[in-house]
């Protein structure tokens, strides 16, 4: 199971939102007192206990309305800046494990926290105050080894999410890409193991 | 469905109209990706922009309540353009019967159909129903139909169809929807083009067509479409109802509403008070010896049920006469149910598996309806608005007499047995894990009431105790006392496909006493078979229990996946699939058969009959065998409020006239709001302008039916945790009302705090050179979870609370002509900041 990935079709995501109750359900992470501020997107930020957050993003474009649905994660990417930072503190408080998911180690609290906050182009980690550590996307690394998918991909329904080889997922995504034509792209890129196909590239400034 | 989940992906063009299944009918999704994938077009037609719209190629909008001015539209289409499928017409379907020249048009009048019985007022024609000898065919001496296969009488179905949709033009029809032309076209355009006989178009519909007062019409439209492109019985093709529950179908199957048993057979009515004229009347004649009138067996599977339900000692006719009968003028559907509680005509309540206080319309109404009961038993896995109705909002608790109780009842995951789903497919499941505490399975709960029921008849007797009394009652294992130990979901499954009572010979083969019965077409009308529903006799059989069948093979290559669970009828997967052939028994559709005439037999899905392909003349069998006709019914006499749809106003509407008819409202609707002055609980409020905006309801997909299951799992409140109201942004910006803010919603009935969520999904609509804003709510709120309630000691604090109540405070109890079910889909209501 080395450089694995997911691969994310957000042309097929329909916001069922299965993925973010299975990322709580298999990390048993805690609901959070949420209030509907106007939209449908809940819980408001990704946080200690919400790992993976689908943003709904309405767009009225040329008379046309386009309603798209992200999944908000951890990139893991490859190489990580998280880790470049934190090895400059203290080596081992983050690593990037053969499957390809980036880890935070007990040794992360050694560190001072906005370090790595400030170390994420994505803003995904978030700190704990009570235990001093950071949580975010774990890429189910408790699961793999097992010859288990990531519990949001089992959970998909629709194809949105894919896990598997990330020369394979690679692979698809640029088929995708092709048979979506136009102004498809690839996001953030290829040296990530976490990655997703837009079906408009308008759609980056949203993101 | 008439056909099935999996099929969506052999469609050619996917209707979504009256139903968001991207969002509510997730997993629907996958298979109408596949069609997507092999070329075929989504059209998602919506009073507001969905998810579903979000993956379509093409997004009509469309106000509530004018679907039948648009497909209306769609039918006068597809008759100018000459796009239906001409043989399909002529030959499988009514359109070349005669029609009895005395009929009318609403055209010809005064915006109803003849034979009117009612009273004209100032609203127009209203409580009213209609003598239906006019609607009928005209008939040679030997009652033989007339028919014009040129279909060019004037009074032929198809000429009357003609004539009465002329007036559904483009431009009248935008007006009345307010959708766009533009947006109506390209639809119409892409639909029609399903009238290619190897094309199929199929629909899926759900609350947003049933909810209605012309709901039943709204689906006969799209059934008049399907006939007449040819979609009926083909793979991608059909009619599909997507059910709002996992079990709707069984249970729907099983006889749960008022009017039918179980196999959708007849309630018998107080005027048939002798099996044979209750026979006679419910089985249909026809002088047509094509016609299979499948239902000329009705004697068989009436039998059937009678015998599964009081066993072979009680006589035919002597078990009849202990069913329970109906007056013949009455109605025993929950509108009515709540409103003779209203009346204190009730006096108790058992609420199973279901939450009234939220999910009836007019919740006011109900909920001060409980209040005259004096007994209440609440079965559901956790207390609800309804169990504890008497200290919900604006209740007084020593004022109220009732005494409640509750039982706690086991979830799905508890206990074994079948689920049917929209596709008809009878599933198996096992149990998971014991129900927690007391709680116990609905079987067990009831089986107890039962026999304690029986106890107290067999000590005391009392008024008429031989329908208790005889009832058998043998599935489970039987203690001393005559109380079942627990019911067996197997014992049940097997009563319900029925035994041979007697050593049988039948077509010179040998059937044993005591053996499932193989199939409903050995069913007998002499009290030797038992079966408690036809439908699914052939489902648990002397080879096994078909609907634990796990084979995942596909040998059809169209998804029929004919070895998984078992489909009624008979494993049939796509019902009327003799209309998917030519007369030959050749597929219209070569690339996608359901059955084909091969070497003298029929290979592919179980056909429907075992008769040869019609050009082997009187051997065969017309496609449509369930009516008595043999044909689909373009011309549809069965209805109560016409044979063709017409499109009626809501009762509560944002116009002062229908812009299609003289007449305003469908005439032959039960109404409730015209009690007179001194009624509060049934108001009605049309165009008014205290109430100017048209409403409508909808589900999420993070919530279930009233909440009741969801609002207490952590996970989904968190998603979903509060009652909104969806408003456009160029409505919101006149009522100066910002994204986020709390607002009232309110209607003639009641009121409601939600939060406003301010979309540009949702865009005004132009409706007879008026603007016209709508907005939606949700339904699955309820007061018992949320934060401000009055919590006593021993209340159970959700973990996570949510915000409002439910939706239907504001619906109207107001019931289509031919269901009853309320027009929860489209009412007029007001949104105000709150003060």
């Amino acid at each position: 199971m080395d450089n694995m990935a997911i691969y994310i079709d957000i042309s097929k995501c329909t916001a069922c939102r299965s993925c973010q109750v299975a990322c709580k359900n298999w990390n048993q992470l805690k609901a959070e007192q949420t209030q509907n501020r106007g939209s449908h997107e809940n819980p408001p930020d990704l946080s200690v206990q919400t790992w993976n957050r689908i943003r709904w993003i309405e767009n009225h474009k040329n008379g046309k309305i386009s309603w798209t649905f992200f999944s908000d994660r951890c990139r893991h990417c490859d190489p990580p800046d998280c880790k470049y930072i934190a090895d400059t503190f203290v080596e081992g408080a983050v690593i990037k494990d053969s499957s390809g998911a980036v880890l935070f180690t007990e040794k992360i609290k050694d560190i001072d926290p906005d370090e790595i906050l400030s170390a994420c182009p994505y803003n995904i980690p978030r700190f704990d105050e009570a235990t001093r550590m950071f949580f975010k996307c774990s890429f189910c690394s408790d699961r793999i080894p097992y010859g288990l998918p990531p519990a949001c991909v089992k959970a998909c329904s629709t194809g949105a999410l894919n896990f598997g080889e990330k020369a394979k997922m690679l692979q698809l995504a640029r088929d995708r890409i092709k048979q979506l034509a136009n102004d498809a792209v690839l996001y953030p890129g290829e040296e990530y193991n976490t990655f997703w196909v837009l079906p408009d590239k308008g759609l980056l400034q949203s993101i | 469905m008439t056909n099935h989940w999996i099929d969506l992906a052999n469609s050619d063009c996917i209707l979504a109209m009256g139903s968001n299944p991207v969002k509510n009918h997730p997993i629907s999704f996958k298979w109408m990706m596949k069609a997507v994938d092999r070329g075929a077009t989504l059209i998602s037609v919506d009073p507001r922009y969905t998810r579903t719209s979000a993956k379509a190629h093409l997004y009509a909008p469309l106000r509530s309540g004018s679907d039948i001015a648009f497909l209306g539209g769609m039918i006068r289409y597809i008759l100018e353009n000459n796009l239906y499928f001409e043989e399909y017409v002529r030959e499988y379907t009514n359109a070349p019967f005669l029609i009895n020249p005395d009929f009318q048009l609403t055209a010809e009048n005064d915006g109803i159909f003849s034979g009117f019985i009612g009273t004209k007022t100032d609203e127009g024609y209203v409580d009213g129903k209609y003598d239906k000898t006019s609607w009928s065919y005209q008939k040679d001496a030997n009652g033989a139909v007339l028919k014009d296969p040129t279909l060019k009488n004037k009074n032929c179905v198809f000429q009357l169809l003609k004539k009465h949709y002329s007036r559904y033009t483009p431009e009248v029809v935008s007006q009345v929807t307010g959708t766009p032309l533009d947006k109506l076209m390209p639809v119409y355009e892409a639909y029609s083009k399903t009238g290619r006989p190897d094309k199929s178009g199929t629909v899926m519909y759900a609350m947003g067509w049933t909810q209605h007062t012309v709901g039943t019409q709204n689906i006969r439209a799209m059934c008049i479409i399907q006939l007449l492109l040819g979609n009926m019985g083909m793979a991608g093709g059909g009619v599909n109802a997507l059910r709002g529950e996992s079990n709707v179908q069984g249970s729907t199957d099983h006889g749960l509403l008022y009017h039918i048993l179980p196999g959708y057979l007849k309630t018998p009515k107080a005027s048939q008070q002798n099996y044979a004229d209750y026979v006679t009347a419910s089985t249909p004649v026809s002088s047509d010896p094509m016609s299979a009138n499948w239902w000329q067996n009705y004697p068989k599977y009436s039998a059937s049920l009678l015998r599964e339900f009081f066993g072979p000692e009680v006589p035919l006719a002597d078990a009849y006469t202990l069913l329970p009968k109906m007056e013949d003028a009455d109605n025993y559907s929950w509108l009515m149910i709540f409103d003779k509680l209203y009346q204190n005509k009730i006096s108790g309540l058992l609420a199973w598996g279901q939450n009234p206080a939220c999910s009836g319309a007019n919740a006011n109404k109900t909920r001060q309806a409980m209040t005259n009961l004096d007994w209440l038993v609440n079965v559901n896995l956790f207390d609800n608005e309804t169990g504890s109705f008497w200290k919900g909002p604006g209740m007084d608790p020593e004022k109220i007499k009732t005494e409640v109780f509750m039982l706690p009842c086991a979830v799905s995951f508890e206990k074994e047995g079948s689920l049917s789903n929209s596709g008809r497919w009878m599933q198996w499941r096992y149990k998971a894990s014991e129900p927690p505490g007391d709680a116990r399975s609905d079987a067990d709960i009831m089986s107890d009431l039962f026999c304690q029921i029986r106890k107290l008849y067999q000590k005391k007797g009392g008024a008429f105790p031989d329908p208790i009394l005889k009832l058998k009652w043998n599935y489970g294992p039987e203690e001393d006392n005559g109380r079942l130990r627990h019911i067996d979901p197997h014992r049940v499954a097997k009563e319900i496909n029925g035994y041979f009572l007697e050593d049988k010979i039948i077509g010179g083969k040998q059937y044993n006493k005591g053996t499932l019965v193989p199939s409903f077409l050995l069913l007998q009308d002499d009290g030797s078979t038992s079966s408690g529903n036809w439908l699914y006799c052939n489902s648990y059989t002397e080879e096994g229990n078909m609907a634990a069948r796990r084979n995942k093979s596909d040998p059809s290559r169209i998804g029929l996946y004919s070895g998984w669970a078992w489909s009624w009828p008979l494993n049939r997967r796509i019902i009327y699939n003799r209309a998917s052939v030519d007369k030959n028994g050749k597929p219209w559709a070569p690339e996608k058969p359901v059955i084909e005439w091969h070497l003298n037999v029929w290979r592919g899905d179980v056909p429907d009959g075992p008769w040869p392909p019609l050009s082997k003349g009187e051997k065969s069998r017309h496609p449509f065998i369930m009516l008595p006709e043999g044909l689909g019914k373009i011309f549809g006499p069965g209805l109560a409020d016409g044979p063709f749809p017409e499109h009626y106003e809501p009762l509560e509407s944002p116009l002062e006239k229908n812009p299609l008819s003289p007449q305003f409202v469908n005439p032959a609707l039960k109404r409730y709001d015209r009690g007179g002055d001194g009624d509060q609980m049934n108001l009605r409020a049309s165009f008014n302008p205290k109430f100017p905006f048209v409403c409508t309801t909808y589900r999420l997909g993070e919530h279930w039916q009233t909440g009741v299951m969801t609002r207490w799992t952590p996970w989904l409140a968190e998603l979903e945790p509060a009652m909104f109201v969806e408003i456009g942004e160029v409505l919101a910006k006149e009522l100066g009302i910002s994204n986020g803010e709390t607002v009232i919603v309110e209607s003639a009935r009641g009121a409601l705090e939600a939060v406003a969520i301010v979309t540009i999904r949702w865009e005004p609509f132009t409706v007879m050179g008026k603007t016209i804003h709508q907005v939606g709510v949700p339904w699955h709120y309820g007061w018992a979870t949320t934060a401000e309630r009055n919590y006593h000691a021993k209340d159970k604090k959700p973990e996570i609370f949510t915000f409002g109540d439910t939706s239907n405070l504001l619906t109207p109890n107001i019931g289509d002509a031919n269901t009853m079910i309320p027009e929860s889909k489209c009412f007029m209501v007001n949104v105000k900041k709150k003060a």
